[in-house]
C-alpha cells in the first residue's frame, strides 16, 4: 500500500515569479520543514516522489495547481494540510489534500488547462467582445509565431486545433479572456502563443507586461 | 509613484524575477511604522551570490533580533533589471518591503572583494544617493562598509561615512544603539559620526586627511577630529559561543550558488601562510563548541528544510575536536536524511573514511592547494604541505576509486622562477603517472598572486600583466599531459584587483571613472572590461602599476596603517624577511609566534 496524496493549491503574489523547477524545490524543502518524509525513487540517483501535474509558466498565477507526492507513513490528509500550511511561504495557498487515485500520475493524464487573461484596454477601445471572439475562432487557421528549439528564429504554426474554448468580456477597462487549450504530453499550447495572436487579430496594443494570466483549471483523462 | 505596481511590470520582463521579490521562507516581516531604525544590508553583487554568504544571514538575524530595528536586504540588480529601472525611474529598493533605499537610516555594504566596488557606486546611484559622502545631506542614510576589504578602506574612503572593521556581530549592534541616541538628540549628522568613531572597530574616514610627498608616497595623515583614534582597532568577538548562530535562515526561492545550511565552526587560522589575508585579519582562532555547532546545525536544518549541511571555517580539519565532531555530525545528518559536506579537509586516514561514508566524492573531486610548485617556494610562502603528502593522498584516493583531483596553485609569488612553474607541471605529471591504471582526471587551476594589506607580503610587487600572460602560456605548454586540464584566472582582473586592494584615496577617482564608463560586476569575467579600467586610471592620472607592481619599502607609510588588525608590523616584517631565505614559521598551535594578537 503506497501513501500517495494530492494537494490542491493556489499560487499568487510574488510567488508567481518562480519557475516550475523552483516550485518543486520549494515543496521538497517545505516537506522537510514540516517533518514529513517523502519516499524516494530507487536507482543510482534517487529523487523524492513529488511532482506537479502541469508546469505553470513563470509569471502566471494559479488557483488550481495539483501536487502529487508519496510519503513514507500513512497520515490523515487533514494532518498533512495542517503541517504543510505552516511550511509554505506567503503566496502559496493550500486549498485541500486528498488521497491520490491508483494508476497513472496526473502529469501523464493531463490534457487541457483553462486560463483567465486580463488585458487592460486603451481608453476608448470599444467593440463587441462576444463577436470578436467568435470571429477569431471562425478563422480557417490561426497562425502564431513559435520559437524554434534550436535557432533564435520564430516559425509560424497553426494553433487553431489546440484551442478548445475562447470567450471574452469587458470588465471595467479590461478585457477578460477565458481560454481553454490543450495542455499535456500529447498536445500542448502555451497561452504565450495564443495571446499575441489574439491581440493582433483584435487590434489590441497593450504590452504583454500589462497583462495578467491566471490558470483556473486543469483537465485530465480518466 | 507606486513602486509595487511599476515593479511588477518590470518583473515580467527580466530574467530570474525572483531575485527581486523577497518573500522567501524565514524572511523577517516587521511593521516599518513601528521601527525607529531602518537598516539596509547591501550585498554589492547579484542575489544568488549574496544569499550564499553566511555573513548576511548572521547580521540579518542579529539586527532583526533588536526591537525597533528592521534590517532588510538589498542586492545589485542584474544589467537587464538595471536598465529597466533607469528607464522607468524605479529607484533601488529593499526586498522585504520595497522601500526605496534612500529612505533608510543606515545602509551597510559588505565588501567581500575589491571587484565589487563599482557595484557599490552603481547601487548608490540607482538609489538616488550621491556617491560621495561629502555630498550627502542631513536626510540621507549613513553609508557604512564592512567585510575583509574594509581592512584597506582607503580606495573607497570618500564613498563611505564609516567603516566597521573586524567582526560585525557586536559592533553593528553598538552602532545601532548610538544611532538611536543620536536620532533622539536631534543633532546633525556630524555628531553621530563623532560619537561612532569612539567605538572600537569604527573608522570614520572624513576625520583623517592624508598628505602626499613629492615622490608620491604618503607623507602623513592629519587628524581632523581630536576624538578620533590614531589607529582604529578592529573589533573582535572574543567568545564565539556568546552569540547564537543564525538558525531561521532565509531559504531562497530560486537556486543560488549554495543552497544549504551552514554553520561556522571556528574563525581565524593558525597556519600563517604569508600571502593569506584571511589568515591575518581574522586572528585569533576562536572555536565554537561542538555542542553548539551540532545543536545549531540541527535547528537550522529544521527551520530551513535544506538537504545539505556544510561547515564554514578557513580549514575544516583544524577544529580541535574535529574527529568526534565530524562523527557526530555524520550520524545526525544520516538520521535527518541530509547530506553533509566537509570542505577543505586535510587528507588523512580519518578524512578518507569520513568522505567515503558521506559520499562527498560523488559530487566534487579531491582538492589540494599546494599553491606553489616546489618545496622551496612553498617554504617561502609558508604553505605547509609536502609533495610526499600530496602523492600519498592522491594514490590512496585513486585506490579508493576517486576519479577527479583538483590542484590549486598561484603564479607570480615573490621569488618565483620558471623552475617553480616546472614544479607545477612535475607534480601533475607524477600524479598521472602514479594513477596510470585508474582513469584519473586532474585539473590544475592557477590563480594570480595579489598582494594584500596586513599580510607579510603587503610590500611585495605583483607581476606585470605581461608576466602573468607568459607564465600562463608556459604552463599551458607544460601541462599538455593526457588527462590533465588547465585553467587559470584572468590576468587583467588580478591587476585591477591589486591596484584596488593596496590603493589609497587617490585611486577613488579612477574607480569612479570606471563606474561612469559603465564598469559593473567586475568579478564576472563576462562583464569585466579591462580597456575601460585602463582608460579610467589613465584619465584620472593614476597609475595602476604604482599600486599593483611596485615593491614598497618597510618604512613607507601604507594607506591602511590607520587600521590596526592587532597583528604587528614587526611580525609582518619578520615573516617577510624569513620568506627571503625560505625559512618557515610553524603553526601557532605549536607555540606563540608573537604576532601581536595575544598582547
Ligand atoms: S591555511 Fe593558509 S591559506 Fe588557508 S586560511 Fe590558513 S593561512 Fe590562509
Amino acid at each position: 500500500m503506497r501513501n500517495k496524496y494530492v494537494i490542491k493549491l493556489a499560487k499568487g503574489g510574488y510567488l508567481k515569479y518562480i519557475s516550475h523547477l523552483d516550485m518543486v524545490r520549494l515543496f521538497k524543502s517545505a516537506f522537510k520543514r514540516a517533518g514529513i518524509r517523502l519516499t524516494h525513487s530507487q536507482g543510482f540517483n534517487p529523487h523524492p516522489r513529488l511532482s506537479l501535474a502541469q508546469p505553470l509558466p513563470l509569471g502566471y498565477s494559479s488557483t488550481c495547481e495539483l501536487l502529487e507526492f508519496e510519503i513514507s507513513e500513512d497520515m490523515k490528509p487533514a494532518e498533512i494540510l495542517d503541517k504543510m500550511r505552516q511550511a509554505v511561504p506567503e503566496g502559496i495557498k493550500l486549498l485541500g489534500c486528498g488521497r491520490a487515485a491508483e494508476g497513472k500520475s496526473l502529469a501523464a493524464r493531463a490534457v487541457a488547462a483553462s486560463y483567465e487573461v486580463r488585458i487592460p484596454l486603451d481608453a476608448g477601445f470599444e467593440c463587441d467582445f462576444g463577436e470578436l471572439c467568435e470571429n477569431f475562432m471562425k478563422q480557417e487557421a490561426i497562425p502564431a509565431l513559435k520559437r524554434q528549439k534550436k535557432a533564435d528564429v520564430k516559425k509560424e504554426t497553426d494553433i487553431k486545433g489546440m484551442i478548445r474554448e475562447l470567450q471574452g468580456e469587458k470588465v471595467d477597462d479590461n478585457l477578460i479572456l477565458y481560454i481553454k487549450v490543450d495542455a499535456g504530453n500529447r498536445s500542448n499550447l502555451s497561452p504565450e502563443l495564443l495571446i499575441p495572436a489574439f491581440a493582433s487579430f483584435a487590434g489590441i496594443n497593450t504590452a504583454r507586461e500589462e497583462m495578467d494570466v491566471t490558470r483556473t483549471g486543469l483537465y485530465f483523462l480518466r | 509613484m507606486n513602486i509595487e505596481y511599476e515593479f511588477e511590470k518590470l518583473l515580467k520582463r527580466v530574467e530570474k524575477p525572483a531575485r527581486y521579490t523577497g518573500g522567501e521562507v524565514n524572511e523577517v516581516q516587521k511593521d516599518p511604522g513601528n521601527c525607529s531604525l531602518r537598516f539596509g544590508f547591501a550585498f554589492p553583487d547579484m542575489y544568488e551570490i549574496g544569499m550564499s554568504y553566511l555573513g548576511l544571514q548572521v547580521l540579518y538575524s542579529v539586527l532583526n533580533e533588536r526591537d525597533g530595528t528592521y534590517c532588510e536586504r538589498v542586492f545589485a540588480p542584474a544589467p537587464d533589471m538595471e536598465s529597466l529601472m533607469r528607464e522607468r525611474g524605479v529607484p533601488l529598493f529593499t526586498l522585504e518591503t520595497k522601500t526605496p533605499v534612500r529612505e533608510l537610516d543606515i545602509l551597510g555594504f559588505t565588501l567581500q572583494y575589491e571587484l565589487s566596488y563599482t557595484n557599490v557606486l552603481n547601487m548608490l546611484s540607482l538609489a538616488g544617493i550621491p556617491v560621495f559622502a561629502k555630498d550627502r545631506g542631513e536626510g540621507m542614510p549613513f553609508v557604512v562598509g564592512g567585510g575583509p576589504c574594509a581592512f584597506n578602506p582607503e580606495p573607497v574612503a570618500g564613498i563611505f561615512d564609516a567603516f566597521l572593521i573586524g567582526d560585525g556581530e557586536e559592533a553593528v549592534v553598538k552602532l545601532c544603539g548610538l544611532y538611536e541616541s543620536w536620532k533622539a538628540s536631534g543633532e546633525g549628522k556630524a555628531s553621530f559620526l563623532e560619537a561612532a568613531c569612539r567605538t572600537e572597530g569604527v573608522y570614520v574616514p572624513s576625520f583623517y586627511e592624508p598628505c602626499y610627498l613629492e615622490t608620491g608616497e604618503i607623507g602623513g595623515v592629519k587628524k581632523l577630529f581630536d576624538g578620533a583614534a590614531d589607529r582604529v582597532k578592529k573589533s573582535v568577538l572574543w567568545d564565539l559561543n556568546s552569540t547564537v548562530p543564525p538558525e531561521k535562515c532565509i531559504v531562497p526561492l530560486i537556486e543560488t550558488v549554495h543552497d544549504r545550511a551552514v554553520v561556522e565552526t571556528f574563525r581565524g587560522c593558525t597556519r600563517g601562510c604569508r600571502f593569506c589575508q584571511a589568515g591575518m585579519i581574522y586572528r585569533p582562532v576562536r572555536e565554537r563548541s561542538s555542542d553548539s555547532i551540532i545543536g545549531s546545525a540541527e535547528r537550522q536544518l529544521k527551520a530551513t528544510g535544506h538537504e545539505e549541511l556544510s561547515l564554514l571555517s578557513l580549514s575544516t580539519s583544524d577544529h580541535s575536536e574535529f574527529e568526534p565532531l565530524a562523527t557526530r555530525l555524520m550520524a545526525m545528518c544520516k538520521e535527518n536524511n541530509v547530506s553533509l559536506s566537509l570542505p577543505s579537509l586535510r587528507l588523512d586516514s580519518f578524512s578518507f573514511k569520513a568522505l567515503g561514508e558521506i559520499g562527498g566524492y560523488k559530487k566534487s573531486g579531491l582538492t589540494f592547494a599546494p599553491e606553489a610548485g616546489t618545496q622551496r617556494l612553498r617554504d617561502v610562502i609558508n604553505k605547509n604541505i609536502t609533495e610526499e603528502s600530496i602523492f600519498g593522498s592522491v594514490s590512496q584516493a585513486a585506490e579508493l576509486g576517486w576519479g577527479t583531483v583538483k590542484l590549486y596553485f598561484m603564479v607570480g609569488l615573490p621569488t618565483e622562477t620558471y623552475e617553480d612553474l616546472d614544479g607545477i607541471a612535475e607534480i601533475a605529471r607524477r600524479i598521472m603517472e602514479a594513477c596510470r591504471k585508474g582513469r584519473m582526471k586532474l585539473t590544475v587551476s592557477v590563480s594570480n598572486f595579489v598582494p594584500k594589506a596586513h599580510t607579510p607580503f603587503q610590500w611585495e610587487a605583483q607581476d606585470a600583466y605581461e608576466d602573468f600572460v607568459s607564465k600562463h602560456d608556459y604552463l599551458k605548454e607544460k601541462l599538455k599531459i593526457k588527462g590533465v586540464s588547465f585553467s587559470y584566472h584572468d590576468s587583467c582582473m588580478s591587476v585591477v584587483e591589486a591596484a584596488l586592494a593596496r590603493g589609497d584615496r587617490r585611486v577613488t577617482a579612477a574607480l569612479v571613472n570606471a563606474w561612469e564608463k559603465g564598469c559593473r560586476f567586475d568579478a564576472w569575467s563576462e562583464h569585466f572590461n579591462y580597456s575601460l579600467w585602463k582608460e579610467a586610471f589613465e584619465e584620472a592620472g593614476v597609475s595602476m602599476g604604482y599600486y599593483a607592481s611596485r615593491k614598497r619599502k618597510y618604512d613607507e607609510a601604507l594607506p591602511w596603517d590607520v587600521i590596526d588588525c592587532l597583528v604587528s608590523k614587526e611580525y609582518l616584517i619578520t615573516e617577510n624577511e624569513k620568506s627571503k631565505s625560505a625559512e618557515t614559521t610553524e603553526d601557532c598551535r605549536q607555540g606563540c609566534r608573537q604576532c601581536g594578537i595575544n598582547t
